[in-house]
């Protein structure tokens, strides 16, 4: 057995001393962090998002140190948990986040089902939560849109409501329409409101609505159940994997209508898996990085991204033009953590209620989802129609590029 | 003929011949041992995405095809040595097996996970791609759809022949009916079992890449649904038959897509599992299964 000498006890008294005094210097500095958590889809198949939202999360933060932190104080992603978007794992790390009471501000996990599945638990808590990514208007809106909205939750989603507005604009000018989407809260609501969006624009509308399993591997019964309505036009409600199923099906079947897709849908995963044929697909996206010049905003958060990423999976392969996707995939996620921040900075204070006063007085902030994101007591969405834009994938030198058309 | 139902026919007896492929593969191990490699999804997944990763390394595409097939087959005799001869050694009935190759199938998929990414990769064009089509009485039929029912059913036939005319098949037979008594008679019984879960392997790795082409995508959680559905192939053709789990992968198939097309696509799935317990109630030894005897 080690003995100890006299000599030791001396440095491990000598030591402990050290220690208690330095603890509570180190407990001041955790305590003057001002701490942000969040829970999304780090790993798994839908990591693309959840990965996305991190990365801009954490080019915020470094963003806000490196400009001296926010009212002296520096700022942290001190809970970052993995669900992979699982709503059951998401309640596990949402209750986790929770706990830990030096947590001010949250994100939302990256998706309807994980973001519906904590909602409420955050709305009993108080503290401001940010939404980046799930679509569905009820995480905001539980009553309906013309109802107040969660006190607490805030949004800078794509939220269905906008999108099928865009979408159907341009699906108006069809008459006969194919809707086929996901069979999760985000496929079933987007398909409702696009529904009711075309035939409140044009009566004479016939529309044929399937619905799909998230990585069904086949699809055929759906579209030709689709083709057999004569569809003149289809619109896709999902994620790029499943897309991809879709369009090389279709190819297989001889369809051929003027396609449309979701935001969620012309990711990279589509353009991969479909390759050439994803050439005409229209969508309706964050018209921000489409836009040339782009906004300050929009050209600062690209230039921080390739700097730390380089051109990688969620930037695409070139430099000067970004994929349109990494607004929704990384973007929003810098947006909601920047929110936070200036909301804490304006409120000069961590509490919910000076943090959540001041989110409703953000006024034309400049971001990545929109150049001028605000909410008001009532509107606690930011994103407009106006800030989407219609997009056509076209090849240019060999690549597959989203064009800005409307 | 009515374009809705024959696109509904090609396509269904397309998925349909990739279900009897895995239906096949688990007949396979199911004739030498009496059990099932659950594992068989992750199998296919692999080496699906081994073809994608070899060929991205710039292996021509047969070169990648082959090398994964290697793989597999080779993943074949580890389940066999270390999750099914454990289990089988332990006695008494044990179903040891279906806790063994189930984990055995998610560590795989962890493993192509970690290695890999967890994204959906997208799967080249091995034959033909999803815009060649021959025209037949005026219907657009597509290649890559034939393509898959012929080598599903070629393959199918060919192993047909094989246990029913070579001496090898003829000893599969032998290991099937009674291990003890062949092992008595000379016949190398572990070494067919190790050949029944190779082959096993190489039919889930056939099956992986054919599904992957038609899908276009690739991801770790691929497989696990073809290989249930091949499960009900088999247990609706009859367990042990090679004729069986064609006809149960067709009807399978076929059943299905007619399903989803005439009256909902929220029952396509729904249905095979009523026809697997159908089946189950009505006719256990399948449609061109026998009915299992046993002597006291």
């Amino acid at each position: 057995m080690a003995r100890i000498g006299r000599r030791g006890f001396g440095a491990l008294a000598l030591a402990g001393a050290a220690s208690g005094l330095a603890a509570p210097r180190v407990a001041r500095g955790q305590a003057t962090t001002i701490k942000f958590g969040f829970t999304a889809a780090l790993t798994g198949p839908f990591n693309e998002f959840g990965e996305g939202i991190r990365r801009g999360a954490e080019i915020a933060v470094e963003e806000a140190n490196k400009a001296g932190g926010v009212n002296g104080r520096r700022v942290e992603l001190a809970e970052v948990l993995d669900d992979q978007l699982v709503p059951d794992r998401a309640v596990q790390n949402m209750r986790r986040i929770l706990d830990n009471r030096e947590i001010v501000g949250l994100m939302a996990p990256s998706g309807s089902g994980p973001t519906l599945a904590i909602v409420d638990m955050v709305q009993a808590d108080g503290r401001p939560i940010i939404n980046p990514q799930a679509q569905t208007p009820t995480i905001v809106y539980p009553n309906g849109p013309d109802r107040p909205p969660r006190p607490n939750v805030f949004s800078v989603a794509i939220s269905n409501t906008v999108e099928s507005e865009k979408l159907a604009a341009a699906l108006a000018g069809f008459r006969n329409i194919g809707i086929l989407h996901e069979s999760t809260g985000y496929g079933v609501t987007g398909a409702q409101l696009v529904r009711a969006e075309i035939q409140a624009k044009r009566r004479d509308a016939r529309i044929t609505v399937e619905s799909y399993n998230q990585r069904a591997q086949d699809m055929t019964a759906q579209l030709v159940r689709v083709q057999r309505a004569g569809a003149e036009a289809l619109l896709v409600i999902g994620l790029g994997a499943d897309f991809a199923v879709i369009r090389r099906t279709m190819s297989r079947l001889n369809m051929n209508p003027a396609l449309f897709g979701t935001a969620g849908a012309v990711t990279v995963p589509y353009i991969e898996g479909a390759g050439d044929l994803v050439v005409g697909t229209r969508a309706a996206s964050h018209a921000s990085l489409g836009r040339r010049p782009m906004a300050a905003s929009a050209q600062r958060f690209v230039d921080l991204y390739r700097a730390k990423y380089g051109t990688d999976r969620w930037y695409g392969p070139d430099p000067a033009n970004p994929l349109i996707s990494l607004a929704a995939t990384v973007g929003s996620g810098y947006d909601c953590i920047n929110l936070l921040i200036d909301a804490i900075r304006r409120a000069g204070s961590t509490e919910p209620a000076a943090i959540i006063g001041a989110l409703e007085a953000t006024r034309d902030f400049p971001g990545v989802t929109s150049a001028a994101i605000s909410f008001t007591p009532q509107e606690h969405t930011s994103l407009k129609v106006g800030d989407l834009g219609m997009y056509e994938m076209v090849k240019r030198d060999g690549r597959v590029v989203l064009e800005l058309r409307d | 003929m009515d374009d809705f139902f024959f696109s509904l026919v090609l396509a269904g007896i397309s998925v349909g011949s990739v279900y009897a492929l895995i239906a096949l593969g688990l007949n396979l191990t199911f004739w030498t041992t009496r059990t099932l490699n659950f594992g068989q999804g992750s199998l296919m997944m692999l080496c699906a995405v081994l073809t994608v990763f070899l060929s991205s390394q710039g292996l021509a595409m047969m070169l990648a095809v082959i090398g994964s097939l290697l793989v597999v087959a080779a993943l074949g005799m580890f389940v066999e040595r270390f999750a099914i001869r454990p289990a089988l050694a332990a006695g008494g009935g044990s179903m040891g097996w279906v806790v063994s190759t189930l984990g055995f199938g998610i560590v795989l998929q962890g493993v192509a996970a970690k290695y890999f990414g967890s994204q959906a990769m997208a799967f080249p064009e091995v034959l033909f791609t999803a815009q060649d089509y021959v025209t037949v009485f005026g219907q657009h039929v597509s290649l890559q759809y034939l393509v898959v029912l012929a080598l599903s059913v070629s393959l199918i036939l060919l192993l047909e022949l094989f246990v029913r005319k070579t001496v090898w098949g003829q000893a599969v037979h032998a290991v099937s009916h009674d291990p003890e008594l062949a092992l008595v008679q000379g016949i190398p019984v572990r070494l067919i079992v190790l050949g029944s879960f190779i082959a096993s392997s190489l039919l889930a790795g056939v099956a992986g890449i054919l599904s992957a082409q038609i899908g276009g995508t690739v991801d770790p959680a691929f497989g696990f649904d073809l290989v249930l559905l091949g499960f009900v192939a088999g247990v609706l053709g009859g367990m042990g038959t090679s004729l069986g789990a064609l006809a149960g992968g067709l009807a399978v198939g076929l059943i299905s897509k007619l399903v989803g097309g005439y009256i909902s696509t929220a029952a396509e799935h729904a249905i095979a599992f009523a026809l697997l317990m159908a089946m189950l109630a009505l006719r256990p030894q399948g449609l061109l299964g026998r009915p299992e005897v046993s002597k006291a």
